[in-house]
């Protein structure tokens, strides 16, 4: 098994995926300490992840990993927009509606999380921590480009092995200004003004679209992004919660709260009009 | 003339009779006379059952059958026909309801299935009508009418059975009587009788019958009608009684079940009606 | 996931209390993820007895209205109101007739009984089989959740107040946990010459 394990293994670190030879390196050191995952003793691991752990194409999958989302981010003049729900759910049962899906890389970054909880969480988290290492040797704060790249290189390297993640990061550095990339599990990364990630993306994306401009005001931008995930929220069944929302600016981004979607539902239907859909009323 | 219209199949007559239909009443008034009398707390029938030789065992023959266990049915006319009808009435029983619903019909939806059986037969081809008339007799749940009627009535089930008997209708239970003819015409009846003296014996029944009559007068007041009309000697053997009464747990065959009730409808032993003979 | 009882999502549930029952369900009706509806009711009146229905939207159409037939015809027939009895045991033949292709419901009675005026719940699965309880039935896709909230908030002889208080709770707090039913819902108490209907708001998500 040990052999089976070393041969897994000792090709993704020869892998070129990084451009300088200094780079690779510095990024197999720091690797190899926490990327020893144990993979199933068996000739087909990929496959046999593939089966247990992919509901899409398993439904019966045993090992259910949780799912379910909708995350936003945009570009605007002010800077980007980052709002999520807070559901977490594991085929229909709901099993938190507190979950952090914002994660604070350092204080100019954000990160996204949509699909695998498991997978975002410590992905993003070592992200962080590669992020952290960069400033530590080049002095200065990593671009919004390379970490999203690290990220990107790092899940393709896994690809076919089950990871699920549909990711964002966002932030404003000097050198690039606002930045939003998307990356997910199948190893794209995309760079862009407006993603929306998870089950209830199209519900975010119809809002988002018809009322979004680059110069929306902070304010406007804020509803926009609290009113976008409000609407995926009602709409799809596996995103709920708590809207968390976050505004990145130059100076680092500002958190504008992380509240219950029902009093925020009630006061827009009953004081804007909107959702008439849903009824007050018996019969 | 009449013979154009005496085919097997039943056909109108110009006139709008439909002659195998009286000719079947006219098989019915033929029969041994039978009769049945409701009382408040129950109902009895009774018929005369003649043997036409001392060497047939009569104790072993019955005229009086029980479909449910709160419902027994007797008949005037001929008997190859009726022991059909009660088979077929056991079977419409459980087909039609009990299979449905898990419990079994109400006297007047047995009745009004029997009775289409009975009509079928007149305007189906190919066959007869039959030859009997009925008397059914069953106890209903339900809100009985003493209850419904009494001024100290219980003011709950009197204002259930005002919010849920929305056509007036059955939710009265109780005992009720049904004479059933060849057409497939029913009558709803508080006495009666029917076959060969029906004519003289509801004479009898009218002058003997009133409101209010218990079970034990009216099996008195059957008993009475049969001697004006039976033909030969009345004893346990000739004489044929059912009644539907209280519940006889005793006849369920097992006890200690919680919430079982017994059939309310048997037939009397010989030695039962000998008993209320005695006592005539 | 695909199962035809959590297509639609839906939750129902049915509870006595003292000398009443009360029978509640959410109104949601979805197609997977996707809410369609937030105002689909899964209670059926037929006379003064109550049929809740949940599983697959379409089967709960039909059913319905099969019943509603049924129920008509009886009356009709019979000239009374069906019990909730009759009607538990008419709902379990006709379930049945459909043994090898059934209708993909659950559905539960709360009733009355006419003679007596005692309190009558049970459930069913989808061919038939009667689940007489004391104290409560559940069914739909939150079931499990149900189950747990009726078993910790339920007690015996729960007055229409109490019992409103305690079957709306449970309810709402079993599809705040399933992602399928909820958006709000419908609770009938059925007492001996009255019958509430309540809507409640529920989270909108």
């Amino acid at each position: 098994m040990d052999a089976l394990v070393s041969q897994l293994e000792t090709p993704r670190s020869q892998q070129e995926l990084y451009n300088s030879e200094e780079e690779q390196e510095q990024l197999a050191l720091s690797l190899s300490p926490s990327l020893k995952f144990a993979l199933p003793p068996i000739a087909q691991s990929q496959a046999w992840l593939r089966a247990m752990t992919d509901d899409y194409s398993n439904p019966n999958c045993p090992i259910k990993i949780a799912h379910g989302t909708t995350t936003l981010a945009f570009r605007f003049q002010g800077g980007i927009i980052v709002c999520t729900d807070s559901r977490a759910t594991a085929g229909n049962w709901i099993a938190s509606q507190t979950v952090k899906k914002v994660i604070e890389i350092n204080s100019s970054l954000l990160g996204t999380m949509a699909g695998g909880a498991a997978d975002c969480q410590y992905w993003l988290a070592y992200l962080g921590m590669q992020c952290r290492l960069h400033e530590l040797r080049s002095k200065r704060r990593i671009t919004v480009a390379a970490a999203s790249k690290i990220l990107a290189n790092l899940v393709y390297s896994y690809k076919g092995m089950g990871l699920s993640m549909g990711t964002m990061c966002a932030g404003v550095t000097p050198q690039e200004g606002p930045a939003l990339y998307y990356i997910d599990s199948d190893g794209t990364r995309l760079a862009g003004n407006l993603f929306c990630v998870g089950s209830g993306q199209t519900f975010a994306y119809g809002v988002l679209d018809a009322e979004y401009r680059y110069d929306l005001t902070d304010e406007e931008a804020l509803e926009l992004g609290r009113r976008s995930i409000l609407a995926a929220m009602h709409r799809d069944a596996y995103s709920g919660g708590f809207i968390n929302l976050y505004h990145v600016k130059e100076s680092g981004w500002v958190k504008h709260g992380f509240n219950d979607m029902n009093p925020i539902f009630w006061k827009t239907k009953l004081g804007k009009g909107e959702f008439s859909n849903v009824t007050a009323d018996l019969n | 003339m009449a013979d154009r219209y005496s085919f097997s199949l039943t056909t109108f007559s110009p006139t709008g009779k439909l002659v195998q239909i009286e000719y079947a009443l006219n098989a019915v008034n033929q029969g041994v006379t039978a009769l049945g009398i409701k009382a408040t707390n129950g109902i009895v029938l009774a018929t005369e059952k003649k043997s036409s030789s001392p060497l047939i065992d009569a104790s072993s023959s019955s005229k009086i059958s029980l479909i449910t266990p709160n419902i027994g049915m007797v008949y005037s006319g001929m008997g190859p026909d009726y022991r059909v009808l009660v088979d077929k009435a056991r079977k419409v029983t459980h087909t039609n309801y009990k299979r449905i619903y898990n419990e079994y019909p109400p006297t007047r939806i047995l009745v009004q299935d029997v009775a289409r059986v009975m009509q079928e037969a007149t305007q189906s081809g190919g066959v007869r009508p039959y030859g009997v008339s009925l008397l059914i007799a069953g106890w209903d749940d339900g809100i009985e009418p003493e209850t419904k009627a009494g001024e100290d009535a219980e003011p709950e089930a009197e204002k259930l059975a005002v919010k849920s008997g929305k056509t007036g209708g059955i939710l009265k239970g109780g005992p009720s009587l049904y004479q059933v003819d060849p057409s497939g015409s029913y009558f709803p009846w508080k006495a009666t009788a029917i076959g060969k003296s029906a004519t003289s014996a509801k004479t009898f029944l009218e002058k003997r019958y009133t409101e209010g009559l218990e079970l034990e007068d009216a099996i008195h007041i059957a008993l009475l009608t049969l001697k004006e009309t039976i033909e030969g000697e009345m004893n346990g053997e000739t004489v044929e009684i059912g009644i539907v009464g209280p519940p006889e747990d005793k006849l369920l065959g097992y006890e200690g079940v919680e919430g079982a009730v017994g059939p309310r409808f048997r037939v009397l032993s010989s030695q039962e009606v000998e008993d209320y003979l005695t006592n005539l | 996931m695909s199962s035809p009882f959590s297509i639609n999502g839906g939750a129902a549930v049915a509870m006595v209390g003292k000398d009443c029952v009360a029978i509640a369900c959410d109104l949601r009706l979805g197609l997977q993820s996707l809410t369609v509806s937030n105002n689909y009711p899964k209670i059926f009146p037929y006379g003064d007895v109550y049929l809740g229905l949940t599983g697959l939207a379409t089967d709960i159409s039909t059913v319905s209205d099969l019943l509603r037939y049924k129920v008509n015809m009886y009356r009709l027939r019979e000239e009374r109101a069906i019990s909730p009895q009759t009607l538990a045991n008419l709902v379990s033949s006709s379930l049945y007739e459909r043994r090898f292709g059934p209708y993909f419901v659950s559905p539960v009675i709360a009733g009355l009984n006419h003679k007596d005026g005692k309190p009558f719940i049970c459930g069913f699965d989808s061919i038939g089989c009667i689940d007489f309880a004391k104290d409560f039935i559940v069914s739909g896709t939150a079931s499990d959740q149900l189950f747990g909230m009726c078993e910790g908030l339920w007690e015996p002889d729960l007055g229409p107040d109490e019992l409103f208080e305690t079957i709306s709770q449970a309810l709402l707090s079993a599809v705040d946990r399933d992602a399928l039913s909820g958006w709000g819902a419908h609770v009938y108490i059925i007492e001996k010459d009255k019958v509430t209907k309540r809507l409640l708001k529920g989270r909108q998500d």
